[in-house]
C-alpha cells in the first residue's frame, strides 16, 4: 500500500501545480464566455503571445519571467480591450457562428504574424530556478519553478474571483451576464464592460503564459493546444463560472497526472476529451458550479 | 444558392490551374528538385537541418555546373510538421511544379503518409532522415532511404550495451507517432533477442509540457537502462523532469534524433542535461569519410555551428539525386529512379548504393555528450573517448 501512497501523492501535487495554470486559462476563457458568450477560439493564440512577450523581454533586456509576466498580462489586457472595440463589437448582435469565424481568423493571424516576426524556431528560456527541486522528506519533491507559478497563480485566481464577486464593476459584468438589455437599462456602460473584461479575461492568460514560458517551450503552434484544454476546463466548470473552471482546471491537472501514472501518458487526452463529451451530454451545467459571472 | 456558387468556384480553380499549366515554359531554364521537410511547427529545428545541408549541396552542384547543363533549383514544401501538409506538398510539386524527383520529409510519420502519393504520381522518393521501417515495406521502385532504419539503432545501442557493462533491464520511452512506435517496437524486438528484460514501455504526446507522472511510472520499475525514442522539444522536458522524479538509470540511452540534433547539447536544447547521455548517429563532423570534413566546413561557414546527421543526410540526398540525374541524362522520371538504383558512389556521409528494396546500408554509430560535445563511443575501433555510465542526477550538481 505504500508502495503505491508516494508516487500517487507525488502525482496529484504535480497535477495540483500544473492544473493551477490550466485553471488560471480557463479562467480567462470563462469569464470571457460568461459576459459575452463568445467561444474564443483565439485563446490559446493569445496565450503563445503572452508567452512571445515574456520571452522578448528575457532574451532582449534580461528581465526573469517570473516579473515579465506583469508587463504580458498588461499588454494582453490592452490587446483584450482594441480585439474587443476594434473587432467583436461590431459582430457582438450577429450570429455565434461569425463570432468562431472572427476569433479563429485572429488565431491564424496572431500565430502566422509571430512566425513572420520570430520565425518558427523553438525557443525556451534557461534560468537556474529550472534546476531547483524542492524535497518533502524522501520521496516527494517539487520543481521549484511550478511551485512558485502556483503561489502566483492562486493569489491571482483568489484575487480574480474576488473582484468578480465583489466590486461594482464585477457587479456589472454579473448583471450583463444575466441580461444585458436588462443592465444597459439599469444604466450600466455594456460595451465599456465588455471591453474590460474581454481585457481582463486576456489578461489572465497573459499571466499564465508569462508563467508557463519557463517551464515549457515557445513555437507559434504552441498554443492550440491548450485552447482545447479550456474548452474543456469550461465546460466541466460549468459555462462561465469562474470559481467553476479555478476548480475545473486543478482537478483536470490531477486526473491527467493520475492518468499518466496508473495507464500510461498515452491516454491522458483521451480521459480528458471522454470527460468532456460525458459532462457535455450527461450534465451541461458542469460539475463545479453554474454561471454567475 | 449554395450549389451554384460552389460551382462557380470550381470553375475558377480549374481555370486559374489551366493557367498555371499553360504558362510554363517549355524549355525551364534550370533543373527543378523538390523538397518537403518541416519548416514550421514542432520539427521545425530538423527541417533548417535539411534547408542548410540542402543549401550546402546545392552550392556545391551549382558551382560545378548544375545537372545537365542547367543549375539546379530546389523547390521547398514547407509540411508544417504535419502528415496531410506533406502529402499536399506530393500534389503541389509534381502536378504544379512538374519536378521529376522528390526528397523528403523530415519526420517518420510525414514521410510514411507521403509514400503513397508518390506511388501514385510515379516520381523517385529519396528518403534521407525517416528511421522507422515501415516507410520502406511497400516496396515499390519509386522508394530509396539514405539513412539506416529504427532496426539498425536498436542493434547498434545493444550492441553497444552488451559490450559495456551488460545491463539486464531496459525501459522504452517514445513519443507516439510513426518514428517513437517504430523504433520503440525495433529496440523492444532487439533488446529480447539480446536477452534483456524490458521493463516498460511508455507512450507519450509530444508537445506536453508535463511528463512526471510517466516518468514516476518508469523509476518506480527501476530499469538499468532508458532507451528514449524523442524529438528535441520533448527530449529537453523529459531529461529535466527525470531529475525531478528521480529516474536515475545508468545508461540514458536514445533513437538518435532529439538527442543527437546540433541544438541538443546547448543551452538552446537541454543544455548540462544532456550530459552523459547516449544517443545512435548516422554521422558526425568527425567522419573519415572523405568530403566529411570539407561538408563540414561548408556548414559551418553558412550556419556559424556544427551539423548534426540530420544536414548531412540532406546533404547526402541532393548529392545522390544529382549523380543519378547525370547518368540518366534525362529529366524523366522513370530514368532518373533507374539511375539511382544503379547508385555507386562515396559521399561524405559514407558510401551510398541501394538494395532491391531501395535500402542504403548505412553503418551506426553511437555517440556521448561529454563536455558539451558528442564524442564517438562505440564501434570500440573507431571511439575517441571511453564512455562513462550516466552518473545519478544527485551526485552530478
Amino acid at each position: 500500500m505504500e508502495a503505491k501512497l508516494w508516487p500517487t501523492l507525488q502525482a496529484v501535487l504535480n497535477g495540483v501545480l500544473t492544473g493551477s495554470l490550466y485553471a488560471l486559462i480557463g479562467m480567462g476563457m470563462a469569464l470571457i464566455f460568461g459576459v459575452m458568450r463568445i467561444v474564443n477560439f483565439a485563446h490559446g493564440a493569445f496565450l503563445m503571445l503572452a508567452m512571445y512577450a515574456t520571452y522578448v523581454l528575457f532574451d532582449r533586456l534580461g528581465v526573469n519571467p517570473y516579473l515579465g509576466f506583469v508587463a504580458a498580462a498588461a499588454l494582453l489586457f490592452v490587446v483584450g480591450v482594441l480585439n474587443y472595440q476594434l473587432l467583436l463589437r461590431r459582430i457582438a448582435e450577429r450570429s455565434d457562428f461569425m463570432q468562431i469565424l472572427l476569433t479563429l481568423g485572429v488565431s491564424l493571424i496572431l500565430s502566422n504574424g509571430v512566425q513572420l516576426l520570430f520565425g518558427a524556431d523553438y525557443h525556451q528560456v534557461n534560468i537556474p530556478l529550472l534546476d531547483m527541486n524542492l524535497h518533502l522528506g524522501r520521496h516527494i519533491s517539487l520543481n521549484a519553478p511550478w511551485v512558485l507559478s502556483f503561489a502566483i497563480t492562486a493569489v491571482l485566481a483568489i484575487g480574480m474571483f474576488l473582484f468578480v464577486m465583489k466590486s461594482r464593476f464585477g457587479r456589472a459584468l454579473r448583471a450583463i451576464a444575466q441580461n444585458r438589455y436588462a443592465a444597459s437599462l439599469m444604466g450600466i456602460d455594456v460595451l465599456r464592460t465588455q471591453a474590460l473584461a474581454f481585457g481582463l479575461g486576456l489578461a489572465a492568460v497573459g499571466v499564465a503564459g508569462g508563467l508557463l514560458l519557463p517551464v515549457f517551450y515557445l513555437y507559434p503552434g504552441v498554443g492550440d493546444q491548450f485552447t482545447l484544454k479550456s474548452f474543456v476546463i469550461v465546460v466541466l466548470g460549468g459555462m462561465g463560472s469562474i470559481e467553476g473552471a479555478a476548480i475545473a482546471g486543478v482537478v483536470l491537472g490531477v486526473v491527467e497526472n493520475l492518468t499518466s501514472l496508473y495507464w500510461g501518458n498515452e491516454w491522458a487526452l483521451v480521459v480528458d476529451f471522454a470527460i468532456f463529451l460525458l459532462v457535455l451530454s450527461l450534465r451541461p451545467s458542469g460539475l463545479f458550479g453554474s454561471q454567475r459571472v | 444558392m449554395r450549389p451554384r456558387w460552389l460551382v462557380h468556384a470550381f470553375l475558377v480553380v480549374l481555370f486559374v490551374g489551366a493557367a498555371c499549366k499553360g504558362s510554363r515554359p517549355e524549355e525551364a531554364r534550370s533543373f527543378r528538385i523538390g523538397v518537403i521537410t518541416s519548416l514550421t511547427g514542432p520539427a521545425a529545428a530538423f527541417g533548417q537541418a535539411h534547408k542548410n545541408g540542402y543549401a550546402v549541396a546545392l552550392a556545391e552542384l551549382n558551382a560545378r555546373g548544375g545537372v545537365l547543363g542547367k543549375p539546379i533549383e530546389v523547390l521547398y514544401y514547407d509540411d508544417q510538421s504535419k502528415p496531410d501538409q506533406a502529402v499536399q506538398g506530393v500534389a503541389k510539386l509534381v502536378d504544379q511544379d512538374h519536378v521529376p524527383i522528390i526528397l523528403g520529409a523530415f519526420s517518420s510519420e510525414n514521410t510514411r503518409a507521403i509514400v503513397p502519393a508518390v506511388i501514385q504520381k510515379q516520381v523517385p522518393l529519396i528518403m534521407p532522415t525517416a528511421t522507422a521501417e515501415n516507410v520502406m515495406e511497400s516496396g515499390s521502385p519509386w522508394i530509396f532511404r539514405i539513412c539506416a532504419g529504427s532496426d539498425t539503432y536498436a542493434g547498434a545501442t545493444v550492441d553497444f550495451l552488451t559490450h559495456n557493462g551488460a545491463p539486464k533491464t531496459l525501459a522504452i520511452v517514445y513519443e507516439n507517432t510513426n518514428f517513437g512506435q517504430a523504433n520503440a517496437k525495433s529496440m523492444k524486438t532487439v533488446a529480447t533477442a539480446a536477452g534483456m528484460t524490458v521493463v516498460d514501455e511508455e507512450a507519450y504526446q509530444a508537445s506536453s509540457p508535463d511528463y512526471k507522472a510517466l516518468l514516476q511510472r518508469v523509476a518506480a520499475k527501476e530499469p538499468e537502462v532508458v532507451y528514449f525514442a524523442s524529438y528535441l522539444l520533448d527530449a529537453t522536458t523529459l531529461l529535466r523532469q527525470s531529475e525531478q522524479v528521480g529516474l536515475s538509470p545508468k545508461y540514458i540511452t536514445s533513437a538518435g534524433t532529439g538527442f543527437a540534433a546540433a541544438e541538443f547539447p546547448t543551452e538552446k536544447g537541454a543544455g548540462k542535461y544532456a550530459e552523459y547521455t547516449f544517443s545512435v548517429a548516422q554521422w558526425l563532423p568527425t567522419a573519415k569519410w572523405p568530403g566529411s570534413k570539407e561538408f563540414d566546413d561548408a556548414f559551418t561557414k553558412l550556419t556559424g555551428a556544427h551539423p548534426a546527421y540530420h544536414a548531412a543526410e540532406a546533404y547526402a540526398a541532393l548529392i545522390v539525386a544529382a549523380d543519378a540525374i547525370n547518368r540518366a541524362k534525362s529529366d524523366q522520371p522513370a530514368a532518373i529512379a533507374d539511375a539511382i538504383r544503379k547508385t555507386q558512389m562515396t559521399t561524405p556521409f559514407g558510401p551510398v548504393q541501394f538494395d532491391a528494396k531501395g535500402q542504403n546500408a548505412h553503418p551506426v554509430l553511437v555517440t556521448q555528450v561529454q563536455g558539451a560535445q558528442y564524442k564517438l563511443v562505440w564501434p570500440a575501433d573507431v571511439a575517441e573517448v571511453k564512455p562513462v555510465p550516466t552518473p545519478a542526477w544527485s551526485e552530478r550538481h
